[in-house]
């Protein structure tokens, strides 16, 4: 039975519009087919987005589907359908739980599934991946599915950055992946021009991608009014406001989110509104995807006056000036550069720490700027690509900047049997003291 | 002269400690059971009864442990890391890695030289490191847990196990029995085990002698050795290492 958890007390008004958004995706999925319009699976931080807009097709995306579920705590019936076929409880659980619902929608004929959180996904017309250095899952995760579903085509391209080395200067090498990646979106475009019958309108690309260019700028413009003491808003909310960004770049009404969240944010400041009252502590949550269903877990750090000012999750994007973009009028080239250029923004950062990583320059650069006191990371078994560096990161923080306390929740993104909350806020007692006393011998 | 109460509602014991100002009086160690309240009330009444005081007597009570939210008639709770660091703080001023194996979880928390905490580490969802492994170990041999820290140290050949995980080393140690393997060397390969698991962990915030060894876990005399050998140095332990966090709690609420 689904257990509809009460909102957060603390919420900024924007981010109370956000369940819309999410809703309104997937009912997007759901009329699709009236509209005329393919539906794509998708996948975040993939690259596409823009294409997808710009050609009409409308993303379903299964990690936001997934994480509503786990959100409603409904997601245990997709997860057991994705383990009777042999898929393990270790896999991916945002992937698990999608195609645990693909199964039984598949059952059903393919149309809608009654009792799917918030009316469930539509059946896909393609699916539109991208393997990529973010996520393992990526690679099979696409076609995996399409085991389900058998007459969806499958396009998974593959867009790669220059891998980190202290010896070399990976800006010697990033033209050699930018050219990659563009002929990998060039396929995309080619693919989708293919399955829906229509050509690319190159025009209208350039205006998206550059409509995103500005959201980007905003998102970081907003975001750093969150360096205010004290801060207007904190992590529990960034895991909501994200939402715009990660799911519907590249739209006017995901700038409009932005716009209305930055006054919001500059009217709390002006007011002296925070998040907790009084705020004693700041963190940053460093690492690691939250669990869903346990969101709380935010308001339970703010009841201890700990507020998260910055956090690097969903935090996808970097002010364009930053990032010295080359300029190009091939819009698929100017993704490509946005791409590269974003995730090896903090590699010069990193060369010049003896023994530190981009992942830890990015940590450290927070801490200074937001003025933080201590640093959670979240490690969810199921999703590899955080879990697996999480010690080494939070080491290396510890051996090239300084002792700062740090926490490392377990848990997982969907699979609430991971999840103890009695254990977690014992945790997070022990940690606020540990910051407590941190705090009083840097004084 | 003022007297204080700390109780630590573990998984599997309740503690409780009282302190007449800052000295230790009297304690009491019971089965936490299904009824956490219950037991911090029992627990805290025999402590009490022991020096003829009573709940009246208490100027202050601060619980800690698992069910520490529980005991509605402390004033406050403080978590048990931090109570497990001033318990060994207040008995040993110089230790500065304080490794706590209980019930469920072991934890090692790095103090600084005036016993903060610095930071901590708990273990992960797993039962390999806490006390958890030892009762699996007690069932598998049919022994009393209090007599496999002796039994321990008779051994001579430690039986190797392959896994620090407790389920699966239950079964490797069932196999070692049918191939008759000596219950010594099996308890002993346990601790082995269980120190080496105890010690990663322990590294990740980073061992700074001196060292206590706390919690349930510190009355297995072969397991402290074990832990030892794997720091290469002696450890401190307490005379009664299971009520540290409740002793923590009293002289916490003594300086309230």
């Amino acid at each position: 039975m689904a257990e509809e958890k009460k909102g957060r007390a603390v919420a900024t008004k924007t981010a109370a519009s956000i369940p819309k958004f999410v809703r309104g995706n997937l009912a997007a999925t759901l009329k699709a087919k009236e509209e005329g319009k393919k539906v794509a699976y998708a996948y975040i931080a993939d690259g596409q987005d823009e294409i997808m807009r710009a050609m009409d097709i409308v993303p379903a995306w299964g990690e936001s589907f997934a994480g509503v579920c786990a959100a409603k705590r409904d997601a245990e019936k997709y997860l057991q359908k994705a383990e009777s076929d042999n898929f393990s409880r270790s896999l991916c659980t945002y992937a698990t739980c999608t195609i645990g619902f693909d199964m039984v929608r598949e059952e059903l004929g393919g149309g809608a599934v009654p009792d799917a959180p918030w009316g469930g996904m539509g059946r896909p017309d393609m699916i539109l991946g991208s393997a990529q250095l973010l996520c393992d899952p990526r690679f099979k995760w696409p076609q995996a599915t399409q085991h389900y579903l058998r007459d969806v085509p499958v396009f998974v391209g593959s867009m790669y950055y220059p891998p980190f080395d202290p010896k070399m200067d990976h800006h010697e090498q990033e033209k050699f992946y930018v050219k990659y990646a563009t002929e990998e979106l060039r396929e995309c475009v080619k693919f989708c021009e293919k399955h829906t019958g229509k050509k690319m309108d190159w025009d209208r690309l350039a205006q998206i991608v550059e409509l995103s260019d500005r959201t980007w700028d905003l998102f970081i413009d907003t975001y750093e009014l969150r360096k205010a003491f004290p801060t207007p808003m904190d992590t529990g909310d960034a895991m909501n406001t994200m939402v715009p960004l990660t799911f519907n770049l590249g739209t006017q009404e995901a700038y409009d989110f932005y716009k209305q969240l930055y006054d919001e944010l500059q009217q709390k400041i002006a007011n002296g509104e925070g998040v907790a009252d009084p705020e004693k502590y700041r963190l940053i949550w460093a690492a690691g995807l939250p669990s869903w269903f346990a969101l709380g877990d935010f308001q339970y750090f703010n009841s201890k006056g700990a507020v998260f000012p910055v956090e690097v999750t969903y935090r996808g994007c970097e002010k364009i000036e930053r990032l010295e973009l080359p300029k190009t009028n091939d819009p698929l080239e100017h993704i490509a550069w946005r791409w590269v250029r974003y995730w090896t923004h903090w590699y010069d950062k990193a060369r010049k720490r003896p023994g530190s990583l981009p992942k830890v320059e990015r940590i450290i650069e927070y801490i200074e700027e937001y003025k933080c006191d201590g640093v959670v990371f979240h490690s969810a078994f199921s999703c590899r690509s955080w879990h697996a560096g999480i010690i080494h990161q939070a080491e290396t923080l510890k051996k090239v900047y300084r002792e700062i306390p740090i926490l490392i929740l377990e848990g997982d993104i969907v699979d609430i049997s991971s999840y103890n909350e009695a254990d977690t806020h014992n945790r997070i007692d022990a940690f606020i003291e540990a910051v407590d006393s941190y705090k009083k011998r840097m004084n | 002269m003022a007297f204080f109460l700390g109780i630590d509602v573990g998984s599997g014991y309740t503690k409780a400690v009282v302190c007449e100002d800052t000295s230790l009086r009297s304690y009491s160690i019971i089965p936490s059971g299904g009824d956490y309240r219950k037991a911090a009330l029992e627990s805290s009444e025999n402590a009490l009864k022991k020096i003829n005081i009573s709940m009246s007597d208490i100027s202050n009570t601060i619980a800690t442990g698992y069910g520490a939210a529980i005991v509605d008639f402390a004033r406050q709770t403080l978590s048990d890391i931090s109570c497990h660091a001033i318990g060994i703080n207040y008995l040993f001023p110089s230790v500065r890695t304080v490794i706590d194996i209980g019930a469920q979880y072991s934890r090692a928390i790095h103090l600084d030289s005036e016993g903060r905490i610095v930071n901590f580490i708990m273990n992960e969802k797993c039962a390999g490191g806490s006390g958890k492994f030892l009762q699996v170990t007690a069932r598998i041999l049919q022994m009393d847990i209090k007599d496999l820290g002796r039994l321990s140290l008779t051994s001579e050949k430690p039986v190797e196990f392959t896994t620090a995980c407790a389920v699966f080393a239950e079964s490797e140690a069932v196999s070692r029995i049918s191939e008759g393997a000596l219950p010594a060397d099996i308890v002993a390969g346990i601790h082995k085990a269980m120190s080496s698991k105890i010690i990663v962990l322990a590294t990740r915030v980073g061992l700074v002698p001196d060292y206590a060894v706390t919690g349930g876990g510190a009355k297995d005399i072969g397991l402290v050795r074990a832990i030892e050998k794997e720091l290469k140095t002696n450890t401190f332990v307490a005379q009664e290492p299971q009520i540290t966090a409740a002793l923590g709690a009293a002289i916490f609420a003594s300086s309230r």
